[in-house]
C-alpha cells in the first residue's frame, strides 16, 4: 500500500482539526485519520462549559494579556510561558474561524458570540453554546472533514508505532470489524488520543475509552511523558459512574452533607462553604470520606449534595439537565432526596512531551490535546482551556506535519514487522493458564490509583501504589481474553486498554512519588507547600528496559515572575 | 444473619437479559441468549451488559463510550424500543415489561447486522455525505478567523434543538420508510439537513434541496411521527420535515417529482391531522392542480404555524374527525378520478 504522508491517531476536537488544516496547507497530501470510535463519539462531545478565548464581546475590557497571566497563575506557574502566550494568542481567531464554519455557538444581545464567566478568569470570556459546546464543536469539525473528503479509518484501534533507529516508519492498528492488524507506512504520524484519567476508572468522569492509549504507544516507543502526576478531580462525581454533577448545583444551593448529618464544608470553608474553589472542596470530601464520615454502599463510600429543601419548582426550572441525569444514572429524583457524590477524576495535565509545534523527540511524530503536554496547563488547568488547547494545538499539528512531511522519507513497514505484531498481539493471550480476570485486575488498578495516587498523597502511600501497579503488571501477563473472535472482539480491545492504562499509572505514581511538593492538583500531605527551589520544574518519565526513568526539564519563564498562587 | 439475604430482597431484583447473539463467523442465523443477574434500583442497561460481558459472558459485543448520554454509540433496542442503553433504568424498564422480568435487548433496526447488538454506522454517515450535512460558508477560507458572523439569538433558536442530535440512530431504527427502503434519507439526515438550511452562514441551502426533493428524500417520509417519538433527545425532527417541505416547495414550486407525489404526502398529513378541513375543500371545487399550485405552499405553512401536534396516537381528534375522515375519502376518490381525467 501506498505510504501515507499524514496518519492522524484520534477523531476527537484536536485530531479533526490537524486533519482540516493539514489538507488546508497542502491539498495534495495522502492523510488518514484512525479513530477506534466513529469521531463523532469523541470525548470532546462531554465538554460542556465552553472554550476561553479574549474576545471582548462580553466585558469590552478583556485581553489576551489578561487571558494569559490566568493561566499561568491557574497552572500555578507550571505552564511554559512561550506556550501560553501562543495559545491565548491564537484564542479569538480560532474561536471566529469555527464560527465561519458554522460552530451554532449562543449568542449575546449584539448577535455577537455569548461568553460566560468560569473558574479562575478574570473576566467572563468562555465561549459556550448552551451546554453542549465541546459537542457543537465536536460536529462541525467532523461535518467539515466530511465536505473536505478526508479519509476515516473508524473503528480502528491503533497498537504500536513502527520505530526505526530514531523514528517512525507509521502505525500499527486493528481493524475492529474484521479484526485484521494493518500496517499504516507513513512519513509522519500525529497522535491525538485524548486524556488517560479513565486509570482512575469508576472514580473518573471520562469516556471508557479515555486509557490514554496515544500517550502508551509514545512511551512504549521510547517518547518522554510530561508531569504525568498532575491529574485533576472534581468535586462531585455521582457515587456508581463517576459522571460529573456540575457545579451549578452548588451554585443554586445544594448543601454538601455527611453522614452525622453536617454540611461539613463549613469546616474547611467558613465563608464560602459549597462554593469554595474545585481543587478545595474535592479535598474536603475526601477527607470526609477518609476519615469515616461518608456513606457506604456496594459501590463504595459517598456524600450527599442535597438538593432537595431548594424544592421542586426550582430544580425543574434552574437545574433541569441535572435532575435528569440524577435519574438516568443514577435512579435518584433530586427533589425527593439527596445525590450520592464522591470526587472524580476529570483530566489529564500531563502527556506526551512536545514543543511549541508539537513535535515530539521521535522524528515524525506529532502529538496534540488532551494526550500531549506542550506545556499550557502545568499543575492545573483552568475550565474552558482545554477545549482551546486542542483547537489551538491541533491545528499546529496538522499544519507542522503536512510542512514537514516532505522532509522525511516515507516509511515502509514490512511484511515481516507486521508479523511479530501480530503475535505480539495475540501473544498467548487466549493461551490456556491465562486465568487472570480484565475486569477485576482493572477494578484494582483504579481502587489503588484512588487511595494511593488520588487527591491527597504521601510517600508511603505512593509506594503502596507503586508496589500494586507492579504487581498488576506482573498479573497481566496472565490475563485471559475469553472471547475468541476476530470480528469486534470488545474483549480484546479492553485488554489492551488496560495494558496501556497499566503502563502509564507507573508514571503517574512515579511523578507523584518523585515531586516532594504540593502544587496544582498534586498534593502531598508529607510536603504541603510549593518548593519553587526544588521543583519549579517539569519531570519526564521514560521508559528504558520496561522501567520508568524519571528525568526533568525548566519551564520556560516570560514576563510573570514566581508568585503564590491565592484566589 | 438474615440481613444480607433481607437487604438482597429489599434492594435488587432478579433480572433475566435476553440478549440478541450473531457472530458472522459462526452463526448462519441470530439467537438468543438469557442471563439473569441481581440489578439494583439506580442501575442502567449499560451497566448491567458490562456486568454480564465481564463476570458471565466476555464474547457479548455491544458498543458504549462516555456511558452519560453523550457520544450516541450505545444505541439498541430493549424491549422493542431503540433507546441509548446508558440512559435508560433498569427497574424502570422492569415496571413495563410484559414478561415479568425478562429485558429483551437486541440491534437497531434499519442499519446492517455487524455482530450481537453492532450494526454499521457507514451507511448513515454515507447518507450525510450524500446530502451534503455541514456548513459550506459563504466566508472563503483564506479570509476566516478574522470576524464574526452576526446571528440573532432568533436565528440560533431554530437550530438550536438540532444541533442537539448526537447521531444514535434511535429514529434510525424505528423509521417505517427505512424498514422498506434502506436508500431513503433518514429522519437524522433529514433533521440535520434543515439544520444546515436555516443557518444564514451556509452558501449551498439550494444545492442540497435539490437533492432532499429527489427519490428517497423528503417526500418520501409518510409522517408516521416515530422518529420524534423515539428520539432519545426529544428533538422535534417533524418541524424538521415540514420545514424541509415547506422551503421546497416554496423555493422550487412544483417542478420536481410527480405532483401525484406531493398530493399524497400532503393529503396523508392532513388526513393523520383532520384538522384541516377547510383546506382540502378547494381540492373539491377546483381539481389538484390549480390546488397544488395555488394553496399547497399556504397549507403547509399552515401545518408548520401550528408547530408539530402531538403524534396520531396521541392527538385528540379534531371534532368532527369521523365526519371529515369520510368528507377526505370521498374527495380523494373525486381527486383521483379529477387527475385520471387531467391525464386524458
Ligand atoms: C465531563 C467533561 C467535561 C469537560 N468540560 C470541558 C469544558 O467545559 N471546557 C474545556 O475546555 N474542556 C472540558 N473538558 C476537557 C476536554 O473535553 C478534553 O480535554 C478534550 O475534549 C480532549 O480532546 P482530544 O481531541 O484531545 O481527545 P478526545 O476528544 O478524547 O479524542 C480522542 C480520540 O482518539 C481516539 N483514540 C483514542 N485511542 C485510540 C486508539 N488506540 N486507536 C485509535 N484511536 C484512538 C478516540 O477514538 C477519539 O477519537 C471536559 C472533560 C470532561 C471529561
Ligand atoms: S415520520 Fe418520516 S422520517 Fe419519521 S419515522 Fe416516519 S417515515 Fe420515517
Ligand atoms: S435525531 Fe434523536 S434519535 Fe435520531 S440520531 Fe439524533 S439524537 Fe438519535
Ligand atoms: S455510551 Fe455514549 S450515549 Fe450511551
Amino acid at each position: 500500500m501506498k505510504p501515507y504522508d499524514i496518519v492522524i491517531v484520534g477523531g476527537g476536537g484536536a485530531g479533526l482539526y490537524a486533519a482540516m488544516e493539514a489538507m488546508k496547507t497542502n491539498p495534495s497530501l495522502n492523510i488518514a485519520v484512525l479513530s477506534k470510535v466513529y469521531p463523532n463519539r469523541s470525548h470532546t462531545s462531554a465538554a460542556q462549559g465552553g472554550a476561553n478565548a479574549a474576545l471582548g464581546n462580553k466585558a469590552k475590557d478583556d485581553t489576551v494579556e489578561m487571558h494569559i497571566f490566568d493561566t499561568i497563575k491557574g497552572s500555578d506557574y507550571l505552564a511554559d510561558q512561550d506556550a501560553v502566550d501562543l495559545l491565548c494568542s491564537e484564542a479569538p481567531k480560532i474561536i471566529r474561524e469555527l464560527e465561519n464554519m458554522g460552530t451554532p455557538w449562543s449568542r449575546m444581545e449584539d448577535n455577537t458570540i455569548a461568553q460566560r464567566p468560569f473558574g479562575g478568569a478574570g473576566r467572563p470570556r468562555c465561549c459556550y453554546c448552551s451546554d453542549k459546546t465541546g459537542h457543537t464543536i465536536l460536529q462541525t469539525l467532523y461535518e467539515q472533514c466530511l465536505k473536505k473528503g478526508v479519509i476515516f479509518f473508524n473503528e480502528y484501534f491503533a497498537l504500536n508505532l513502527s520505530v526505526k533507529g530514531s523514528r517512525s516508519r507509521g502505525l500499527i492498528a486493528m481493524n475492529m470489524k474484521t479484526g485484521n492488524v494493518e500496517a499504516f507506512s507513513a512519513r509522519t504520524v500525529i497522535l491525538a488520543t485524548g486524556g488517560y484519567a479513565k486509570m482512575y476508572w469508576n472514580r473518573s468522569s471520562n469516556a471508557a475509552g479515555n486509557t490514554g492509549d496515544g500517550q502508551a504507544i509514545a512511551y512504549r516507543a521510547g517518547i518522554p511523558m510530561k508531569d504525568m502526576e498532575f491529574v485533576q478531580f472534581h468535586p462531585t462525581g455521582l457515587r456508581k459512574s463517576g459522571l460529573l454533577v456540575t457545579e451549578g448545583a452548588r451554585g443554586e444551593g445544594g448543601y454538601l452533607i455527611n453522614r452525622n448529618g453536617e454540611r461539613f464544608m463549613a469546616r474547611y470553608a467558613k465563608e464560602k462553604m459549597e462554593l469554595g474553589p474545585r481543587d478545595l472542596v474535592s479535598r474536603s470530601l475526601e477527607t470526609e470520606i477518609l476519615e469515616g464520615r461518608g456513606f457506604d454502599s456496594p459501590a463504595g463510600k459517598y456524600l450527599h449534595l442535597d438538593l432537595t429543601h431548594l424544592g421542586a419548582d426550582l430544580i425543574k426550572s434552574r437545574l433541569p439537565q441535572i435532575r435528569e441525569m440524577c435519574m438516568q444514572f443514577e435512579g435518584v429524583d433530586p427533589i425527593d432526596e439527596p445525590i450520592p457524590v464522591r470526587p472524580t477524576a476529570h483530566y489529564s495535565m500531563g502527556g506526551i512531551d512536545t514543543d511549541n509545534f508539537t513535535r515530539t523527540i521521535m522524528e515524525g511524530v506529532y502529538a496534540a490535546g488532551e494526550c500531549a503536554c506542550v506545556s499550557v496547563h502545568g499543575a492545573n488547568r483552568l475550565g474552558g482551556n482545554s477545549l482551546l488547547d486542542i483547537l489551538v494545538f491541533g491545528r499546529i499539528a496538522g499544519h507542522t506535519a503536512a510542512e514537514e512531511a516532505g522532509k522525511f522519507e516515507p516509511g515502509n513497514i514490512s511484511e515481516a514487522e507486521l508479523k511479530e505484531h501480530v503475535e505480539e498481539l495475540r501473544g498467548g493471550m487466549h493461551a490456556s493458564g491465562h486465568h487472570e480476570r480484565y475486569g477485576e485486575l482493572r477494578e484494582e488498578l483504579g481502587q489503588t490509583l484512588a487511595l494511593n495516587v488520588g487527591i491527597f498523597r504521601e510517600a508511603s502511600l505512593l509506594k503502596r501504589g507503586i508496589q500494586d501497579i507492579a504487581e498488576l503488571k506482573d498479573r497481566f501477563k496472565k490475563v485471559r481474553v475469553s472471547d475468541s473472535s476476530d470480528v469486534f472482539n470488545t474483549n480484546l480491545m479492553q485488554v489492551l486498554e488496560l495494558k496501556n492504562m497499566l503502563d502509564l499509572a507507573e508514571t503517574v505514581a512515579a511523578g507523584a512519588s518523585a515531586r516532594e511538593e504540593s502544587r496544582g492538583s498534586h498534593t502531598r500531605i508529607d510536603f504541603p507547600v510549593r518548593d519553587d527551589a526544588k521543583w519549579h520544574k517539569h519531570t519526564l518519565a521514560t521508559q528504558a528496559k520496561g522501567k520508568v526513568v524519571l528525568g526533568e526539564k525548566p519551564v520556560t519563564m516570560g514576563r510573570y515572575e514566581l508568585q503564590e498562587r491565592t484566589y | 444473619m438474615t440481613a444480607p439475604t433481607d437487604q438482597h430482597i429489599e434492594g435488587t431484583k432478579d433480572v433475566t437479559f435476553r440478549i440478541f447473539r450473531f457472530n458472522p463467523q459462526v452463526d448462519s442465523k441470530p439467537y438468543f441468549d438469557d442471563y439473569t443477574i441481581p440489578v439494583e434500583r439506580g442501575v442502567t442497561v449499560l451497566r448491567s451488559l458490562n456486568y454480564i460481558k465481564e463476570h458471565i459472558d466476555a464474547s457479548i459485543s455491544f458498543r458504549a463510550f462516555c456511558q452519560a448520554g453523550i457520544c450516541g454509540s450505545c444505541g439498541m433496542r430493549v424491549n422493542g424500543l431503540s433507546q441509548l442503553a446508558c440512559t435508560t433504568q433498569v427497574w424502570d424498564v422492569l415496571a413495563k415489561s410484559r414478561e415479568s422480568g425478562i429485558i429483551k435487548v437486541e440491534p437497531l433496526r434499519n442499519l446492517p447486522l455487524i455482530k450481537d447488538l453492532i450494526v454499521d454506522m457507514d451507511p448513515l454517515v454515507d447518507k450525510m455525505k450524500h446530502y451534503s450535512n455541514w456548513i459550506d460558508s459563504t466566508m472563503p477560507e483564506s479570509s476566516m478567523g478574522k470576524k464574526e458572523f452576526l446571528i440573532s439569538e432568533a436565528e440560533f433558536l431554530r437550530y438550536d434543538k438540532a444541533t442537539d442530535c448526537i447521531l444514535c440512530a434511535s429514529c434510525v431504527s424505528e423509521c417505517s420508510i427505512l424498514r422498506a427502503n434502506k436508500e431513503y434519507v433518514s429522519p437524522a439526515v433529514l433533521l440535520k439537513s434543515y439544520r444546515m438550511n436555516v443557518d444564514s452562514r451556509d452558501a449551498i441551502h439550494g444545492k442540497r434541496l435539490a437533492e432532499l426533493v429527489k427519490d428517497h428524500g423528503v417526500w418520501d417520509c409518510t409522517h408516521c411521527y416515530r422518529c420524534q417519538e423515539s428520539c432519545v433527545k426529544s428533538i422535534p425532527i417533524m418541524d424538521a420535515i415540514h420545514g424541509i417541505r415547506e422551503d421546497a416547495i416554496e423555493l422550487r414550486g412544483m417542478k420536481d417529482t410527480s405532483g401525484s407525489k406531493h398530493a399524497e404526502a400532503f393529503m396523508s398529513d392532513i388526513e393523520k391531522k383532520g384538522k384541516l378541513v377547510e383546506a382540502t375543500l378547494p381540492i373539491r371545487t377546483n381539481g389538484i392542480v390549480w390546488t397544488l399550485q395555488n394553496l399547497l405552499p399556504m397549507a403547509v405553512k399552515m401545518i408548520m404555524k401550528r408547530r408539530t401536534p402531538p403524534p396520531p396516537p396521541l392527538v385528540k381528534s379534531a371534532k368532527g374527525i369521523k365526519i371529515f375522515r369520510e368528507m377526505f375519502r370521498e374527495m380523494t376518490e373525486h381527486v383521483r378520478q379529477d387527475h385520471k381525467s387531467q391525464k386524458k
